[in-house]
């Protein structure tokens, strides 16, 4: 027969501090559930909030105009250059570039499908600033079709009005194949060019067309070679940061945010989640170490039988990994209770969080099954370790 | 499995105790098969020596070798083997688990290392004449009971050498004999050594090796 726990057990006090004990196992449960909840929370969110994030590798971007007061209505707002140099010099701000609106008027027709016309503004903007750039976005003198990228926010208002008008609802997909009648009125008469909505931007709130056609057309049409932006576009690791909010109000300039403020909501929730992960890990580590107290009060009582034990000849690696390996079981009632939990969490999530149901699955992460398991682990080396250095202490 | 002494002295001895010695200082070498009568008068550190050549204790100058690794180098785990498989002791103050049975504390000894089937405990604790006190606790037989107990328990795993510490101190001469002989079987049973320290000269080594601490 082999050596097992049961044969030293009685040699163990483990008569006082049960309290301790069971404390642990709850704090230890607890923890993990906490840890185990937070970190599946925080991939909801990231799933939920994904496709509509407008961050884009990590930064955030938004427009500034001049504060129009009373004071000021009538007279030159744009920005000049001395000032957008001085807007890209600040520490805060990656980069900055303007928002080249046309210098000439423009008016846009659908033909006869869709019986609409409207005055129209066309800006242009550093390709790098837009976050759908697709291949077909240039334009080149003598090209007679206009690639244009369009605001998301302005389809959803056509959407808006359109039944009203006795006009199509159109979907992001449908928009792209609308031929559109750009006519252009300048020093040159009045020119004909097809529009194409090539893709729609959730970043930018304008009608966009390639730099190199703004450039031409302002000239040859406007008779304007440099154009004064009255928007700006800028880059910047947080909106929110309190230096770039002070600079900017300090220079009277607005800024216009909505387009951050999705991507902050999702910062704060996952940070709140962060939190109450960290704090999972926090009652995690004061359980294990409430666990190790009474590890050690165990083995201080049971110092003398310890002693005899290994000077019998007992191994000291044997006796920890026996000793560690009872409460294997425990841990793993404990973790998997917390597995279980989190999961029936995770599900009423699902159920209650009016999402579409295929945006989130009703099981748990693997990932958050994997770091189960990789505490279950760490409880019961930690455990090992622990006593295995109680036990060369006592020799 | 050789055992070497060479020029052990304890740290706390003064240098006029280890004049005369045949032990102290001394170079010896026990080899297995050949048993040693080890006599020492009390307070000439009879049990401190046990204790060196067994690892439990530290304080000597010297070198204690087993197969000629310095046992100073080994580590905890490395005397357990040694413990288990090499090296059985009985102890002066015996060291049972007093609040176990006897048959337990035996148990113990012999799970660790299974040398004998568990009738042997039977067999043994009958011819020592403690049978009818396997299942009491240790702590509530007499100390002479208890030294049989000891002794029984370090017959229960292999070894090459058995180092006794006054073992029958506490034993009358009939049942001293029947220990020695019990002892004496199992040695020759497993060719083995008897490192046999007592303050007097025993009857039993008489013609054999006998070191004066």
């Amino acid at each position: 027969m082999p050596l097992s726990f049961k044969n030293i057990a009685p040699l163990f006090n483990t008569s006082k501090n049960k309290i301790s004990k069971w404390l642990s196992y709850f704090g230890l449960g607890i923890g993990v559930l906490l840890l185990l909840s937070s970190m599946q929370m925080f991939i909801n969110i990231n799933n939920l909030l994904k496709e509509n994030n407008p961050r884009k590798n990590g930064f955030d971007f938004f427009s500034i105009t001049k504060v129009i007061t009373n004071e000021n209505m009538g007279k030159d707002n744009t920005f000049k250059d001395d000032e957008l140099t001085e807007i890209k010099s600040q520490p805060t701000i990656e980069n900055a570039v303007p928002l080249i609106s046309n210098q000439y008027r423009v008016k846009a027709s659908a033909g006869t499908i869709i019986p609409f016309s409207t005055d129209l503004f066309l800006e242009s903007i550093d390709d790098a600033f837009i976050d759908t750039v697709p291949p077909s976005f240039i334009w080149e003198p003598g090209q007679q079709t206009i690639p244009i990228i369009f605001s998301s926010d302005f389809l959803e208002l056509y959407n808006v009005f359109a039944p009203s008008q006795d006009l199509p609802q159109l979907s992001s997909k449908t928009i792209s194949s609308v031929n559109i009648i750009v006519e252009i009125y300048g020093t040159m008469g009045v020119q004909n060019y097809k529009g194409n909505i090539v893709a729609l931007s959730d970043r930018i709130n304008s009608i966009l067309v390639p730099k190199t056609f703004m450039e031409w057309s302002n000239l040859n049409f406007g008779g304007v070679a440099k154009v004064n932006p009255s928007r700006i576009y800028i880059k910047t690791k947080d909106a929110n940061n309190p230096q770039l909010i002070t600079f900017l109000e300090s220079k009277n300039y607005h800024l216009n945010k909505d387009k951050t403020k999705f991507g902050r909501i999702k910062k704060i929730l996952q940070n709140i989640v962060s939190a109450l992960g960290v704090f999972g890990i926090l009652v995690i580590v004061l359980a294990l170490m409430l666990f190790s107290f009474y590890l050690q009060l165990m083995i201080a009582r049971s110092k003398e039988n310890l002693q005899l034990l290994l000077t019998l000849g007992y191994s000291p690696n044997w006796l920890s990994k026996t000793v560690a390996k009872t409460w294997i079981p425990v841990y793993i009632f404990v973790v998997i209770g917390a597995v279980i939990i989190t999961a029936l969490l995770h599900y009423a999530f699902v159920k209650i969080s009016f999402v579409e149901r295929n945006d989130l699955s009703y099981f748990l992460h693997w990932s958050v099954l994997a770091v189960g398991l990789l505490l279950l682990a760490l409880s019961v080396f930690t455990n090992y370790r622990l006593v295995k250095k109680e036990l060369y202490r006592i020799v | 499995m050789q055992i070497l002494l060479e020029q052990i002295v304890p740290t706390f001895f003064e240098v006029e105790q280890i004049a005369g010695s045949e032990v102290w200082g001394k170079k010896i070498s026990f080899t297995k098969g050949e048993h040693v009568h080890v006599v020492a008068p009390s307070g000439s550190g009879k049990t401190s020596l046990i204790h060196f050549i067994y690892g439990l204790r530290r304080d000597y100058e010297g070198i204690i070798s087993y197969q000629n690794e310095n046992i100073k180098n080994f580590s905890l785990e490395i005397f357990s083997t040694h413990r288990q498989k090499n090296l059985s002791i009985i102890f002066q103050d015996l060291r049972l688990f007093a609040d176990q049975t006897v048959r337990e504390n035996i148990e113990l000894k012999r799970q660790l290392s299974p040398y004998h089937p568990p009738q042997k405990i039977d067999e043994m604790a009958n011819r020592l004449g403690i049978s009818d006190k396997l299942n009491r606790l240790a702590k509530t037989c007499s100390y002479g009971e208890q030294q049989r107990i000891a002794i029984i328990r370090s017959l229960m795993q292999p070894f090459d050498f058995l180092l006794l510490d006054e073992p029958f101190s506490n034993l009358d001469e009939n049942n001293r004999i029947k220990a020695f002989e019990l002892i004496e079987e199992e040695c020759k049973q497993r060719n083995a050594s008897m490192i046999f320290a007592d303050l007097k000269e025993l009857d039993f080594f008489k013609g054999q090796r006998i070191l004066k601490v």
